[in-house]
């Protein structure tokens, strides 16, 4: 492969272009299209991305500004962009095993590639520039579109309420975010006071920042899992990289405020999630709650003005990013065998499909940090970053690793382990997932346990 | 010696897992086959390390993975002393248990998997082993715990092997949450985690007692010290040579090893603490061996009584005479005891196969005839368990009583209170299962287990407990280990020895007389309060009755106030604001209402940016 073409910057404009060109033809020509066709373009459309991927991967460099839409990949962004070429990757190949079964195919998988192409193009742009906020901006709000429009018309249960929260939060947050961005020029050079509480309320939000995180939880379980895979995984994490940008150094007298909301998220919701019956409900709420240890990544990193927090924080959120989404994704093969997320409802589930426990377990233990996966070295990270803070706040953050393996684990006991629960027995066995089933998850987990044993994958990017 | 050598005795383990587990799930024999081969690879390299390694010799091999701002995410590899004491015990423990495992496991359906997670095990044991600081030993410390957690969850599709398992990672991960902030203070305080650098440091600028706190809660989850011990028990309900290998020999015993490796971080409160903590430990488990029935969970309390004994060796500090250290004393204790006990697990297992899966000692007895070569080893090990004269656990345990007696005051009562109840349940135990009469149908159609699973028992049980005895008392031997060779006196601990043994003599007697249990029969209320498991209890309830309602309430508020007014004064609000379009837009249900509605809103947005730059 020719390294300088890569290199060039040309193939980061097709890896952008080429999802967001596609999701638009596919919309307004797709009708006319068979499901091979529309299988054939959703698996060409991702190429440049994938090919993208690995050029960070191998040369552990950033490459050139792209000559035409003028993205350029700056150390978070390229983190982030990598790790949402899996995602989105990942959560199209799911799409398009969804297509038989979803009424508007061609629609579905042109919304889905559009949310794709808009969260690559937000990563892809430099927040250094003004035009690249702006465009970044602009294209997190093309692919937040989507988010609303799949979640609305393809959703499960609760769609049209969670999709009309998960609008208003989002879009409100965006608007109060923007005012902060405008406030300060787009500069974050400039950011007073004012700008940096906007910027961390409105962009925190789209983070789902306790107490803005009430769209969060019923809007993933009720959008359709790719949507998920992509949302929870990739597109929000585009609030972190602003506030990376622009809070982190800036927060002055917020920094208090954002210690409290972190914990709030990393305890109060922690324990929320020990509530939870219904699977993906807990994964969506695990979501929300892992979000806690990364603001902590960043406020320890603003308060101290040293790397370490930030850089496990990116780490962290590209390797959470994985995580929640294989969980998705899996957590709706459960609903697939089992007819229900319901965790009463279920159990005993290994017998029938002992990779999906397989694949659900190595998921989890991702999720809660296992040594191997991205998560261990990020929340690690994280609590060591915040070593100089007072004792209570380092307990208090690290009490996640107790809480998030209580209702994991109480999880994958009540759902795969102990005999098979006699309603799921009078059920009629459609097997074990197949091995088209298993490649989403099985690349996401490749993914985060990449990073987790060689993360100089990750933090070489964030040291140029 | 090269240090590539480590890197190999590390990473072939995880080789086997990844085959194992990847490619051989439903070829058992293969993955059995490859998995023992591997272990006995690695005890062979093992034992080329040892013997290249010099007196005093350091080895170390590092190679940065990753740089979180100024802190660099390191493999390194560190063999010293004390690692190479813990290398040997693991290797060659692992080594024979994995060989027994062999027989112990041939009908199983899943053995794949199984010794996927005991290779995956050796890897992450070998990696605290040969950890160079507490990044890289937390690392596999958590590791150990998964694995700890997969193989308990072995008998997945069954009631009690799931939380169990369940109970083992989290009470593990509750000790870890010290240890993480443990770790944190010690880069907060020195700058560094590593072992090396850690020790210079602190003989410098000794270390704050909460340091040592913190550390020690690690030590308290893995080796299961109270009052995080009560996973222990339930770890039984994995496979037997999974109790052998990890909650009897290994996992529980790295707590200890880490203990003494940084002995120096632990101010003398700290020490008194572990002191106090391990002797009562080990006095009440011992006592509350003697109420069990199941011969596995009896061998459990033996061993939190013996993690008790290393704790209290531990905590009688660095300065015992003549060089001596308690986390010395510690060691020495760790590796007899992983040989004996070892021994006894694998016994029970051998014991177990014969009876067809019988657990209940109840239901058991005349084995010995039936089954005596594991009669042989287990007697053997139960003896050194007993601390007998001259074989390997009384060296160690004798050396333990005799420095608490001289320097450690009350705690020796304690520590003597458990020599005597060791003595007392082993006689139960040899009594119930190996002598008398059968009980039951298993007992009376027992046999004797195959090779594969009688070798390993006669090399642990009769070559370590026996020949190891002797020599431990070699002065070249000593000089690895100890700072003097073990000589025979007679003092203050010997005699608790003597008085136990004969104590022990006496129970078996009175254990022959009854039909049943003699302590049950005679002493109903005692054997109740013994049987009883109170710390679980307290648990279950903090779980039932606080953790779940509590849980329920913050679920509750954050649905009513945070949600409910919030997502009402919104959700209400802004539609209202923006008028009825937005809300026609939410129940119109079309595709192409909703898509165009965003467009133009997502167009207005795009020319306002425009307009700004």
């Amino acid at each position: 492969m020719d390294n300088a073409l890569l290199a060039s910057g040309t193939l980061l404009d097709l890896a952008v272009g080429v999802p967001l060109a596609a999701g638009l033809l596919l919309l307004l020509l797709g009708r006319f299209l068979g499901r091979a066709s529309l299988a054939l373009a959703g698996n060409l459309a991702a190429l440049p991305a994938l090919l993208q991927l690995g050029f960070l991967l191998t040369e552990g460099r950033l490459g050139a500004p792209s000559p035409v839409g003028g993205f350029l990949l700056e150390p978070v962004g390229a983190v982030l962009f990598g790790m949402s070429a899996v995602v989105g990757a990942a959560a199209l190949h799911k799409a398009l095993r969804q297509l038989a079964d979803v009424r508007l195919p061609h629609a579905y998988l042109g919304l889905i590639l559009i949310l794709w192409g808009g969260t690559l193009g937000a990563f892809a742009s430099p927040l250094t520039t003004k035009a690249g906020v702006i465009a970044a901006y602009v294209l997190h709000e093309v692919a937040l579109i989507p988010t609303f429009v799949l979640t609305l018309h393809w959703g499960g249960e609760g769609r049209r309420a969670a999709a009309m929260q998960m609008a208003i939060y989002l879009t409100l947050g965006a608007m109060v975010g923007l005012a902060g961005l405008v406030l300060c020029d787009f500069s974050p050079g400039q950011v007073g006071p004012s700008a940096a509480g906007l910027i961390l309320l409105g962009f925190g939000a789209l983070v789902s920042l306790f107490p803005f995180h009430s769209w969060a939880a019923p809007g993933y379980s009720a959008a359709p899992t790719p949507v998920s895979m992509i949302h929870a995984g990739a597109l929000k994490k585009f609030g972190l990289a602003v506030l990376i940008a622009f809070v982190v150094g800036n927060l002055g007298a917020w920094s208090d405020l954002l210690l409290w909301l972190a914990l709030g998220n990393t305890v109060l919701l922690g324990v929320v999630c020990l509530a939870q019956r219904d699977l993906k409900q807990l994964v969506s709420w695990s979501s929300v709650a892992h979000m806690g240890p990364i603001f902590l990544g960043l406020w320890v990193a603003d308060r101290t003005g040293q790397a370490d927090g930030l850089h496990a924080a990116v780490l962290l959120m590209a390797a959470h990013g994985l995580s929640a989404a294989a969980l998705f994704a899996l957590a709706h093969e459960v609903r697939t065998k089992a007819g229900t997320y319901r965790i009463d409802e279920l159990g005993g589930l290994a017998a029938r499909t002992p990779v999906l426990a397989a694949c659900f377990i190595a998921a989890t233990m991702a999720s809660i940090g296992l040594p191997g996966f991205g998560n261990f070295w990020g929340e690690f990270g994280i609590f060591l970053a915040l070593r100089d803070q007072a004792l209570w706040v380092q307990v208090a953050a690290a009490s996640t690793v107790v809480v998030s393996a209580v209702y994991m684990l109480r999880a994958v006991a009540a759902v795969f382990h102990g005999p098979l629960n006699p309603e799921l027995a009078a059920r009629r066995d459609e097997g074990d997932i197949g091995w088209t089933d298993r490649l989403g998850p099985l690349a996401l987990l490749a993914a985060s346990l990449a990073i987790g044993c060689l993360p100089f994958l990750v933090t070489r990017l964030l040291r140029p | 010696m090269d240090a590539s050598l480590l890197a190999w005795i590390l990473f072939l383990p995880l080789a086997s897992a990844a085959a194992c587990g990847l490619l051989l799930r439903r070829r058992g024999t293969l993955a059995a086959g490859l998995s023992i081969g591997t272990a006995f690879a690695v005890a062979g390299l093992a034992l080329r390390a040892l013997h290249g390694l010099g007196d005093g010799e350091v080895i170390l091999a590092q190679a940065e993975i990753g740089r979180l701002g100024e802190t660099a995410l390191r493999v390194g590899l560190r063999l010293d002393g004390h690692a190479a004491l813990m290398l040997f015990v693991v290797t060659f423990v692992g080594a024979w248990i994995h060989l027994f495992s062999w027989g112990y496991m041939r009908e199983d359906g899943a053995r794949g998997r199984f010794f996927a997670g005991l290779s995956l095990f050796m890897f992450a044991i070998l990696g605290i082993v040969l950890a160079d600081g507490l990044l890289m030993t937390f690392a596999f410390w958590e590791l150990v715990g998964f694995c700890s957690y997969l193989l308990i969850s072995h008998y997945w599709d069954t009631g009690f092997a799931p939380p169990a398992a369940k109970k083992a990672f989290i009470v593990n991960r509750v000790g870890d949450l010290g240890f993480i902030l443990g770790i944190a203070m010690c880069l907060s305080t020195y700058g560094t985690a590593d072992f090396g650098e850690l020790a210079a440091k602190a003989a410098v600028e000794p270390a704050p007692a909460l340091l040592g706190f913190l550390l020690l809660c690690g030590f308290i989850g893995k080796s299961a010290q109270f009052p995080l011990h009560v996973w222990l028990t339930d770890a039984m309900a994995g496979p037997t040579p999974v109790s052998a290998l990890i909650h009897a020999a290994t996992m529980v015993a790295a707590g200890v090893f880490l203990m003494a490796r940084i002995d120096f971080l632990l101010a003398p409160e700290v020490l008194q603490l572990c002191l106090w903590s391990g002797a009562g430990m080990a006095a009440l488990a011992g006592l509350c061996a003697l109420a069990q029935t199941d011969i596995k969970r009896s061998l459990a309390y033996s061993t939190l009584a013996h993690l008790g004994i290393m704790g209290a060796a531990l905590g009688l500090g660095p300065d015992l005479g003549g060089g001596l250290t308690g986390a010395q004393l510690a060691l020495l204790h760790m590796t007899t005891h992983a040989f004996f006990k070892a021994t006894l697990f694998l016994g029970a297992g051998s014991v177990i196969h014969g009876c067809h899966h019988e657990q209940d000692m109840l239901r058991m007895g005349g084995l010995a005839r039936r089954m005596p070569l594991t009669f042989a080893a287990f007697l053997a090990a139960t003896l050194s368990n007993c601390a007998v004269p001259f074989l390997a656990g009384w060296y160690s345990k004798d050396a333990i009583l005799e420095a608490a007696h001289t320097s450690g005051g009350a705690a020796f009562a304690l520590l003597a209170v458990a020599a005597v109840a060791t003595c007392l349940y082993s006689a139960r135990m040899i009594r119930l299962v190996f002598l008398g009469e059968p009980r039951a149908e298993g007992a009376r159609e027992a046999h004797e287990s195959p090779w594969t699973m009688t070798l390993p028992l006669v090399v642990l049980g009769l070559g370590y407990s026996v020949v190891a005895g002797t020599y431990l008392g070699l002065p070249e031997a000593a000089a690895r280990i100890l700072p003097a060779p073990m000589e025979f006196h007679l003092g203050a601990a010997s005699a608790v020895g003597l008085v136990a043994l004969a104590l022990g003599l006496v129970a078996l007697v009175l254990y022959g007389r009854s039909s049943g249990d003699a302590l049950r029969d005679r002493a109903p209320r005692l054997h109740g309060i013994l049987e009883r498991r109170w710390m679980d209890g307290l648990y279950d309830g903090y779980v039932a009755k606080v953790q779940q309602p509590a849980a329920e309430l913050v679920a509750f508020l954050d649905l009513a106030l945070i949600n409910g007014l919030a997502g009402k004064v919104l959700a209400g609000g802004v539609p209202a604001l923006l008028g009825a379009a937005s809300r026609r837009l939410f129940h119109a249900g079309s595709v192409r209402a909703t898509a165009a509605w965003f467009a133009l809103g997502a167009l207005l947005l795009i020319a306002l940016l425009m307009g700004l730059l």
